[in-house]
């Protein structure tokens, strides 16, 4: 599967690459976006399986490229890992079609919780 | 109309547990030993805006030390092989962590600025109109590592009204 991680946090970025390899999932091929519209335009052009996106970023907040990603027709596997997780981020998340949220600090555990039964 | 901030350090405390879980310490022997004093050093520092139901400030601050020994930690590498980038980039996420758990315990219509990063003690910058409510402050492995809050005074008036 082709997975692409969303953060304008380049640390962060090698956080949730190191994490999913701790969870068991680095055998998968991973791609980068370091801000919302360049994971708009990456996963228009390289098609990946999953998007795991950060929320706040610059150019585009996360929820944003995952709105305008169903308005343009495309349904790849979305989700969020974010420090922010109020009910409303979790509901808007939810209505526009969003797989999960994960909650920065993360740990292995809780990624091999949310991507086992996506990523198998 | 401005609202009472139920963000106290008991709360701070326990995200920075988190945080040291998580990224900093998984292996559970540094943590960030409490040593209350407000007036500590620091060398570099990040924040985080927070304007809407609450406004202020989430301020993370250190030595020059521990903010190598976070990105190293952060990426998983040696201390000499971090670089002043990884630095930067470290200290803004350490804020960015702690301001979005602190945006969650708010109450809504809070919006979250992108961090801010200066390689200058916090003592250089100044937060005008602002008023610290509460911090952690303590030594992470000998080094001074402090995490506070600071309200915009618009809001205290606000309450005063």
């Amino acid at each position: 599967m082709k997975i692409l991680i969303a953060d304008d946090s380049r640390v962060m970025r090698q956080i949730v690459v190191r994490t999913l390899r701790q969870a068991g999932f680095g055998d998968h091929d991973l791609i980068e976006a370091a801000d919302g519209q360049e994971a708009f335009d990456k996963t228009t052009s390289e098609q990946p399986d999953l998007v795991i996106s950060d929320w706040n970023m610059p150019q585009m907040t996360g929820i944003e490229v995952l709105r305008q990603l169903r308005a343009a027709g495309n349904s790849v596997k979305f989700g969020f890992v974010t420090s922010e997780c109020t009910p409303e981020m979790k509901t808007a998340a939810e209505a526009s079609g969003s797989a999960f949220f994960i909650v920065k600090p993360f740990t292995a555990e809780r990624f091999d919780e949310v991507f086992a039964p996506i990523l198998g | 109309m401005s609202v009472e901030v139920e963000v106290d350090e008991n709360d701070l405390a326990e995200m920075v547990e988190q945080v040291w879980e998580a990224y900093l310490d998984p292996e559970g022997v540094s943590p960030l030993m409490q040593t209350y004093d407000e007036n500590q050093p620091s060398e570099v520092h990040s924040s985080v805006s927070i304007t809407g139901s609450w406004s202020g400030h989430i301020v993370y601050s250190s030595s020059r030390a521990a903010a190598q020994r976070a990105a190293a930690a952060f990426l998983a590498m040696e201390l000499d092989e971090v670089s002043e980038e990884d630095i930067s980039d470290t200290l803004g996420e350490l804020a960015n962590i702690v301001g979005g758990n602190v945006k969650a315990m708010l109450p809504p219509g809070a919006q979250l600025s992108l961090p801010q990063v200066v390689l200058a003690p916090e003592s250089s910058a100044r937060y005008p109109n602002t008023e610290r409510i509460s911090g952690v402050y303590g030594l992470w492995e000998g080094e001074p590592v402090s995490i506070s809050m600071w309200q915009s005074s618009t809001d205290t008036k606000e309450e005063g009204a």
